[in-house]
C-alpha cells in the first residue's frame, strides 16, 4: 500500500520518498517513516514536498522492478500454499484453505509469514478472511486485530512494501462475521473507482456499513452494478475465483529443513526421497511423470526452479535423481545455494498414464535404455537440442524432413513409412546427405543451355567446374499462399574433384531474365 | 567389529599381495571379456575382401575410429563414409532399411540406433543430416537421434553417454580439428568397448595428434563413374557415391588406400576398379610429412 512507510534509515539521512507521474503531475507514491514524521503523505505533489523540505531524497518509481519484486515475493509465498496470485500493484493473495493446519493454524501461519517478511525487510500487512474482497479490505484498512502488521525494524532496503492479503476459502478467521468486520471500514476498501467513492461520500455514505443496509435497486441505478458486485464479493454473496500465478501441479512432495542444505549431494538425496514419495502417489493412479519441477526455496527468499522432462512416463526415483544430476550439472553455478535451502519441493507438472513395467523383453529394455539416454542428454543440453528426424508431407525439401525434440516424439509416428511409400511411387531423385538449413546463393553461374544445369559456379569463394549433372527435378513453390516462393529446378551435379552438390535455380528461366542460383546440400 | 578388520589389513604383506593378485586377475578377466566381445561378435566388415583383409576381418565394432575429411570441402564425403560404416553396423542384414518389424518403432533390433552428435557451428556450416538421404543409404531415419551441442565439450560428453547406451549401435560425433586430446579419445574408446558400440569421430580436417582410436581414416571425394553413357564433351550423369579412403593408422594391421564405391542395394562397399590410380588424385599429405 502506498501509504505504508518505506524502510526506516539512519536518523542523519534525509527523508526518502518515491515519486511518479500521475496525469501531468509528479506525485509522491511512497514515503518512509522519517518523511511521514515530517508531515509528508503519499499523493502530495513532489514540487510541494520539495518546497516544504528541500533536503528531501526523491527517487523516481520503477514500475517494472516493483512488478518483478511482487512476483518474486509471490513465488516465495508458494511455501505456504500452491494457490498464490498477485494483486498488482502491491498485493498478494493466498488461498490457504486446507493448508493452514500445516503451520499450526491460520493465526500462526499469518504470524510466520509476517515475521519472515519483516526479516526480509518488508513492511507488510496481512489479513485472513473468507473472501478475497474482505481480506483485501482488512489488510489495507483494518485495525491491528484484523490486519497483523510487521513494519518496524528494517535493514536498509529501498523497495515499496507490498501488503499481503490472505484469504481462506471457508473458515472465517475470527468469530465475528465478515459483515461486522467490514462495516466500520471506509468505502475505498471495496476496490471501487475513486469517482464512485467520492460520489458516495458526497451523499454522506462513508463506511461500508452505511451502504450494506440500503435498498439495492436504487444503489445500482445510481452508482452502477459495480458497487453491488464488489459489495457482494466482499460479503461472500458472489463467488470470486482466485487465479493462481503458476499452474497447480497434480503431484507435489516437499521437505522442510530446520538446518538449510547447500551441498549438491544433499539436494540430490532430497530429490530421491521426494521422488520416492511421488512414486507411491503416481503408482496408486497408474501414472508417470513426463515433466518434473524442483523448487528450491533459499533462506533469503529466492526461489530456484529447475525443470526436467522425460521421454516416457517415469516413476523410478533413481531415474528422477539421474535427471536432476544432469540438470544441476548443466546449470552449474546458476544454482547458487547462498546460505542454503530451507524448503525443497518436487512437483509433477505433467503426468501421463503409465502401464506397469514389462520386464524381460529385450527390445523393450533397449528401448527404455535409449529413452533414458535421450532424457539425460535433454536434461543436460536442453530438450530442443536432442532431436528425432520426422518426415512431413511436403514437397518443399526444407519442410520434408525436420528435427523435432526427441522427448516429445518418443511415442509419435515419425512418418517415414508414408515417406517410403511416396518415394516408391513418385520416383524422387536422390536427396543430399547433408542439407543446409538455408540455401546459399552461388555466383558466377554459367549454363550452356538456358534451362540446363550450370557448367561452372562459385560457392564460398571456390570455383567448381561441373563434369556430371542430373536434372532438373522441378519442385513447385507453394503457389497457394502469398510468399510460397518461386518454382525451383533442382540439379544434382558433380565437379572435377568429385564433390557432389544439390543446386537449384529459383524461378523458371522464361520468367526471370537473370535467374538466381542456390546451393542446398551436399552428397557423399 | 573394527578390530577384526584392522589386523587383516595390517598383519601380513602376503595376504595383501594375494588380494591384489586376485583383483588383478579379476580385472584381466573383465578386460579380456570386453575386448573379446569387441573382437568377434561386433566386428563390422566393410564387405570388400581387400579392405577387410587389411583390417583383420573388419572394423572393431566396440571401438573408436577416426574419420577425417581430406579437406573441408570433402566433409560430405567423410560424412557419407561414416554413415555407410554405421549402416553396416546397425543394419548389416537389412537391405533398403525397411524390413519386417525391425523397421517399426516399437521393437528396434538390438543396438540398432544411431546417434549423431555435432556442434551448432558444424551443422550450420556443413548442413544437417537429411532424413530421406539416410533412408536411401540404408539407415532408417526412425532410428536416428541427432544432438546439436553448443560446445565441443558437450559433444564429447554426449558421445560418451551414447557409447555406453545398450540401445545404441553406432555413434557419430563431429569434432573440430583440435577439439579432442588423447585423454578424451581414451575415454571414448573405453566407453565404446564397454557398450559394444561403434564410435566414429568425424573431423573436417586431418589431424596428426596421437589418439586412442583403433583406426584412422582420411576420406576424400572421388569422381563417380559415369552412370549413363554420353558423348565426350557432354555432361554425363552422376554415379553412385564414391570416396578415396586412406587408412593412415591401424592398430591391428597394415595401412592402405582404396577408392570405394557404396553399393546401396547390397549395402556394402566395393572397390572401384575402373577409376584412375589412387596416387593420381590430388591429396594433401602435409600431416604425414609432419608425423613422419
Amino acid at each position: 500500500m502506498s501509504s505504508s512507510p518505506l524502510p526506516a534509515r539512519g536518523k542523519s539521512e534525509p527523508a526518502l520518498v518515491v515519486f511518479g507521474k500521475r496525469g501531468n503531475l509528479d506525485l509522491l507514491l511512497a514515503v518512509d517513516a522519517q518523511a511521514e514524521r515530517l508531515g509528508l503523505r503519499a499523493g502530495l505533489a513532489l514540487a510541494q514536498a520539495r518546497a516544504m523540505h528541500p533536503a528531501l531524497a526523491a527517487v523516481p518509481e520503477d514500475a517494472g522492478a516493483d512488478a518483478r519484486l511482487l512476483t518474486a515475493v509471490a513465488d516465495w509465498c508458494q511455501r505456504y500454499t500452491p494457490l498464490v496470485a498477485t494483486d498488482p500493484p502491491d498485493g498478494i493473495l493466498l488461498d490457504i484453505g486446507g493448508c493452514a493446519h500445516l503451520f499450526g493454524g491460520e493465526e500462526r501461519l499469518r504470524a510466520d509469514l509476517l515475521a519472515r517478511m519483516m526479516r526480509f525487510g518488508f513492511s507488510a500487512r496481512a489479513a485472513i478472511a473468507a473472501t478475497i474482497g474482505a481480506a483485501w479490505a482488512m489488510a489495507r484498512f483494518g485495525d491491528a486485530t484484523d490486519a497483523g502488521q510487521a513494519s518496524r525494524i528494517f535493514p536498509s532496503r529501498r523497495s515499496r512494501p507490498p501488503a499481503a492479503g490472505d484469504e481462506t476459502s471457508n473458515h472465517p478467521a475470527s468469530p465475528r462475521s465478515e459483515r461486522e468486520r467490514l462495516a466500520p471500514l471506509p468505502l475505498a476498501a471495496l476496490r471501487l473507482p475513486d469517482e464512485t467513492v467520492a460520489a458516495l461520500v458526497r451523499l454522506g455514505l462513508k463506511r461500508i456499513g452505511d451502504v450494506v443496509e440500503l435498498p439495492r435497486a436504487p444503489l445500482a441505478a445510481r452508482f452502477g452494478a459495480d458497487l453491488l458486485r464488489q459489495l457482494d464479493r466482499a460479503l461472500g454473496r458472489e463467488d470470486e475465483p482466485l487465479t493462481p500465478r503458476l499452474p497447480v501441479a497434480p503431484y507435489v512432495a516437499e521437505k522442510r529443513f530446520h538446518e538449510p542444505i547447500a551441498r549438491e549431494e544433499d539436494v540430490l538425496a532430497t530429490v530421491e526421497r521426494l521422488a520416492t514419495r511421488l512414486a507411491a502417489a503416481l503408482a496408486a493412479r497408474g501414472a508417470g511423470a513426463r515433466r518434473l519441477e524442483l523448487a528450491l526455496f533459499r533462506t533469503d527468499g529466492v526461489v530456484k526452479r529447475i525443470a526436467a522432462g522425460t521421454s516416457r512416463p517415469l516413476r523410478d526415483p533413481q531415474a528422477v535423481r539421474a535427471l536432476f544430476v544432469e540438470r544441476l550439472a548443466a546449470l552449474g553455478d546458476e544454482v547458487d545455494p547462498g546460505f542454503g535451502f530451507d524448503l525443497a519441493r518436487l512437483c509433477v507438472l505433467n503426468a501421463e498414464s503409465c502401464p506397469d513395467e514389462q520386464i524381460g523383453l529385450n527390445g523393450h529394455e533397449e528401448r527404455a535404455d535409449l529413452d533414458r539416454l535421450v532424457d539425460r542428454l535433454s536434461a543436460r543440453l536442453g530438450r530442443r537440442r536432442v532431436a528425432r528426424l520426422v518426415a512431413h508431407d511436403s514437397h518443399n525439401p526444407e519442410l520434408a524432413a525436420q528435427a523435432l525434440p526427441a522427448q516429445a516424439m518418443a511415442q509419435a509416428e515419425l512418418g517415414w513409412d508414408t515417406f517410403r511409400r511416396f518415394r516408391a511411387q513418385a520416383d524422387l531423385s536422390p536427396r543430399p546427405l547433408r542439407l543446409l538449413a538455408r540455401p546459399e546463393p552461388i555466383e558466377d553461374v554459367f549454363a550452356l543451355v538456358p534451362d540446363g544445369p550450370p557448367v561452372r559456379f562459385r560457392w564460398r569463394r571456390a570455383l567448381h567446374e561441373v563434369v556430371a549433372a542430373e536434372g532438373p527435378e522441378r519442385i513447385e513453390g507453394a503457389w497457394w499462399c502469398e510468399n510460397g516462393g518461386p518454382a525451383r529446378d533442382y540439379f544434382r551435379v558433380e565437379d572435377r574433384a568429385g564433390l557432389r552438390f544439390w543446386l537449384f535455380r529459383a524461378g523458371l528461366y522464361r520468367e526471370t531474365a537473370t535467374p538466381r542460383w542456390f546451393l542446398h546440400g551436399m552428397y557423399a | 567389529m573394527a578390530a577384526t578388520g584392522r589386523p587383516d589389513f595390517a598383519c601380513s604383506g602376503g595376504r595383501t599381495a594375494a588380494r591384489i593378485d586376485r583383483l588383478r586377475r579379476e580385472l584381466w578377466t573383465l578386460e579380456t571379456a570386453s575386448s573379446r566381445a569387441s573382437d568377434d561378435s561386433l566386428t563390422v566388415p566393410l564387405g570388400t575382401p581387400a579392405v577387410d583383409g587389411t583390417l583383420g576381418g573388419g572394423l572393431g565394432g566396440g571401438a573408436l575410429h577416426e574419420i577425417a575429411a581430406a579437406a573441408e570441402a570433402a566433409t560430405a564425403a567423410a560424412t557419407g563414409f561414416a554413415l555407410m560404416l554405421a549402416a553396416r553396423r546397425i543394419s548389416p542384414s537389412c537391405p533398403g532399411g525397411s524390413c519386417g518389424d525391425a523397421g517399426t518403432i516399437g521393437m528396434p533390433r538390438p543396438g540398432s540406433n544411431l546417434v549423431w552428435i555435432a556442434e551448432d557451428f558444424s551443422l550450420a556450416e556443413n548442413g544437417a543430416p537429411h532424413g530421406p538421404a539416410l533412408d536411401s543409404l540404408g539407415i532408417a531415419p526412425e532410428r536416428v537421434i541427432t544432438v546439436a551441442a553448443a560446445r565441443g565439450q558437450d559433444v564429447l560428453w554426449a558421445m560418451e553417454e551414447a557409447l555406453r547406451c545398450r540401445g545404441v549401435g553406432a555413434v557419430i560425433g563431429e569434432l573440430r580439428p583440435r577439439g579432442i586430446d588423447r585423454v578424451a579419445t581414451r575415454r571414448l574408446a573405453l566407453a565404446a568397448a564397454a557398450g559394444g558400440t561403434l564410435g566414429l569421430v568425424l573431423r573436417t580436417a586431418p589431424d596428426a595428434a596421437p589418439s586412442a582410436a583403433a583406426t584412422r581414416w582420411i576420406i576424400g571425394a572421388a569422381p563417380s563413374s559415369p552412370s549413363s553413357g554420353g558423348e565426350a564433351d557432354e555432361l554425363h550423369g552422376v554415379g553412385p557415391p564414391r570416396v578415396v579412403a586412406h587408412l593412415v593408422r591401424n592398430r591391428r594391421g597394415h595401412l592402405g588406400a582404396w577408392i570405394l564405391e557404396w553399393n546401396s542395394v547390397e549395402q556394402r562397399f566395393e572397390l572401384a576398379t575402373d577409376s584412375e590410380p589412387v596416387a593420381g588424385t590430388a591429396f594433401d599429405r602435409s600431416h604425414r610429412a609432419a608425423a613422419g
